[in-house]
């Protein structure tokens, strides 16, 4: 027996030792009879040899418990329980292994691309082999990378264990200590975020991961809090997110064709076009449903003068602001305009 | 001994893994044995030479975990002796959380542009998944956009499976339409956006087109010519061509900096900061500059400002006529 086994092969028989042990072994007996281990190295490298390994066999999901013996006072024994460990029973096809390859490949990239692939390697045990089924040919699903605090995040969110982290807040830059309950992570139109509740703030908050500075620390016990049930952490995200509109819009011949191309016709929406405003002449009318007012505004405000937004209003007023500010911009990097902006930061 | 650097943990799953794959399926090819584990056959054979070798203490012959030798010879794993490890491994949470939030996610994007055949293996596989692993993935929400017209999607699956070639009408980021003959390669769907990869035949090339600008897609008769590169993460590779701009921006702009590649960023000690980046194309920068004029301190060249600036007071001359718009609010 080689006296210096790869870690991987220790552990496995490790694993074989304490599942097929008729009680317990105790560490002496596994020191002395499980391959890998040093029998004749210091008792110190065995034990931390031992522990860490044990820890490594808790992350992968295979507890090693502990049994004492009434017997022997406190000379402890182990054991892994096969049923501790054992995934639920389940047949996996080929197709559906094919679709849970696909649903992984979203991970690349990303910090949880090592538990995705490590799950698909688990669930490959219960999967039937196929020449290649591409179940759902074609399809690429992609994430903007969510950066490192995702992983502690998710780990707290699942715990339900307060977290602290320095944040820069948007709308002032300043960077910040906060205390959070962390109820979902959300991953929504290129961004990540954190929704929660602010300790300090009293209230719920939504959090971009990529303004997190430096680390994510983990602050008390586990199960500290539970989420609202009357909270939709989700809808905080999309709190513009109010169902589909119709917005009116003229637009000049053969122009913002990606807008006609979601155009419906008139008819269908049981509304009216508005009348408050007049399309100029020579340009179409068209009926685009839309969701969010902020991305439709900031969509139409870059074909500038093709398209024109007869309503809603709110619609309206978020382009003709967009527009003014665009103006306002103009006049004041030519310098027309010394005015408003501090020069002197 | 292989040159190969594994983590343990990894090497450990797969070797406690493939005894439970192959108790459940007797005899399979070494080939066959790799390709469902994503290895090489090689690293199959070293598995074996390992798992022969691992067993109860005493590690007697009948302790190991066994195989049939003349099988392998011939090319055939038979696993004959399991050592009692016939189970596979429970997922971690993390495990979990992040299969089940990834075919929630495909769920709710391309679920209806699937056929049903298609649609029915993605949730079976979730309602299996749950069912082994609990309620665990509440913890993470992932939404996918496919903004893109039914027929444009369904027409593309249609041509990626039977490798035709698309003829589509797309409108670029300048609003100007153009019909193409395109190699399907991938539907990318993403957080954001989301595109077809292909070879486009007009432009010699592979091109990124965003679903929600293709205004049709026609299948051809045609065969692709052209094989699929790998899947692309960014969506605007930037390179020594693309032209530089450097812009001031107040801090309320941050996601300008996160969100597209950048060659440079200097936080300014209020807050502000300085970043340098190369941008694809003219309109592009228009677009971005409509976005965050507010918050624009300079911009070096200054050009795009000018322009952005004369074509929305063009622009703001419709809305003259509209009684009832708010003057724009005092700075905020």
């Amino acid at each position: 027996m080689p006296e210096s086994l790869p870690p991987a092969e220790r552990l496995l028989n490790l694993v074989i030792a304490l599942v097929n042990t008729p009680g317990r072994m105790t560490k002496d007996q596994i020191r002395a009879s499980v391959a890998g281990y040093d029998r004749e190295g210091s008792g110190d490298a065995f034990e931390r040899m031992f522990e860490r390994d044990k820890e490594t066999l808790r992350e992968l999901g295979v507890p090693v418990v502990t049994v004492s013996s009434a017997a022997h006072g406190d000379d402890q024994g182990y054991r892994i329980d096969v049923d501790a460990y054992a995934l639920a029973p389940m047949e996996l096809s080929a197709a559906q292994l094919g679709v849970l390859t696909l649903a992984a490949e979203l991970w690349q990239d990303q910090a949880l691309r090592g538990d995705a692939t490590r799950a698909l390697t688990k669930l490959r045990a219960v999967g039937t082999t196929a020449a290649a089924t591409d179940a759902v040919a074609g399809l690429a699903p992609r994430l903007h990378p969510a950066g490192p605090a995702l992983v502690p995040l998710l780990d707290a969110t699942q715990a339900r264990q307060q977290v602290t982290f320095t944040y820069r807040a948007a709308s002032t830059s300043e960077v910040l200590l906060r205390r959070v309950q962390p109820w979902r992570l959300i991953a929504s139109g290129g961004g990540w975020y954190l929704v929660g509740h602010d300790i300090d703030r009293r209230a719920p908050r939504v959090f971009r991961l990529s303004r997190i500075v430096g680390d994510v620390d983990v602050v008390g016990p586990a199960g500290a809090f539970t989420v609202p049930p009357d909270v939709d952490p989700t809808a905080l995200v999309d709190s513009q997110h109010s169902g589909s509109r119709i917005a009116w819009l003229a637009v000049a011949p053969d122009r913002a064709g990606a807008l006609r191309s979601r155009a419906v016709p008139a008819e269908g929406t049981g509304e009216e076009a508005p009348t408050s405003l007049a399309a100029p002449e020579g340009m179409d009318v068209l009926a685009v449903p839309f969701e969010r007012t902020t991305d439709l505004a900031d969509e139409i405000t870059a074909y500038t003068d093709a398209v024109v937004v007869l309503g809603p209003a709110a619609l309206r007023e978020a382009v003709v602001r967009r527009l003014l500010e665009a103006v306002v911009m103009g006049d004041r990097l030519s310098g027309t305009d010394g005015g408003d902006r501090g020069t002197d930061a | 001994m292989g040159a190969i650097v594994e983590r343990t943990p990894e090497r450990l799953v797969r070797l406690l893994g493939m005894v439970a794959y192959l108790d459940r399926h007797p005899g399979v090819a070494v080939e066959d044995v790799a390709a469902h584990f994503a290895i090489t056959p090689d690293q199959v054979m070293r598995d074996v030479d390992t798992l022969w070798v691992s067993g109860t203490p005493g590690y007697w012959p009948d302790d190991l975990i066994d195989f049939d030798a003349s099988s392998l010879e011939s090319g055939v794993v038979q696993l004959t002796q399991s050592r009692g490890m016939t189970r596979a491994l429970r997922l971690g949470t993390r495990e979990a959380v992040a299969l089940v939030a990834a075919l929630r996610a495909l769920r709710e994007s391309v679920g209806d542009a699937l056929d049903p055949a298609e649609r029915e293996v993605l949730v079976s596989t979730l309602a299996a998944l749950t069912a082994a692993t609990g309620e665990a993935a509440a913890a993470v929400d992932v939404q996918l956009a496919i903004q893109a017209a039914p027929e444009v999607v369904a027409t593309a699956r249609s041509a990626l499976r039977t490798g035709r070639r698309l003829r589509i009408r797309y409108v670029n980021a300048s609003d100007a339409v153009s019909e193409r003959d395109v190699d399907p390669w991938q539907l990318l769907t993403g957080d954001e956006h989301s595109y077809l990869q292909a070879w486009c035949h007009m432009a010699g090339g592979e091109r990124l087109f965003r679903l929600d600008r293709i205004l049709a897609a026609e299948q051809l008769d045609q065969a692709v010519t052209t094989d699929p590169g790998p899947a692309r993460q960014e969506t605007f590779r930037p390179t020594a061509e693309h032209e530089r701009v450097t812009l001031e921006l107040d801090g309320q702009a941050r996601w300008v900096a996160e969100q597209f590649p950048v060659d440079e960023i200097d936080d300014l000690p209020d807050g502000g900061f300085r970043v340098t980046m190369r941008i694809a194309a003219p309109a592009w920068l228009h677009h971005l500059l409509l976005q965050i004029a507010p918050f624009v301190r300079s911009i070096e060249p200054d050009g795009a400002a000018r322009e952005v600036a004369t074509a929305a007071r063009r622009a703001l001359g419709a809305y003259e006529a509209v009684p009832d718009h708010e003057p724009l609010p005092a700075n905020q």
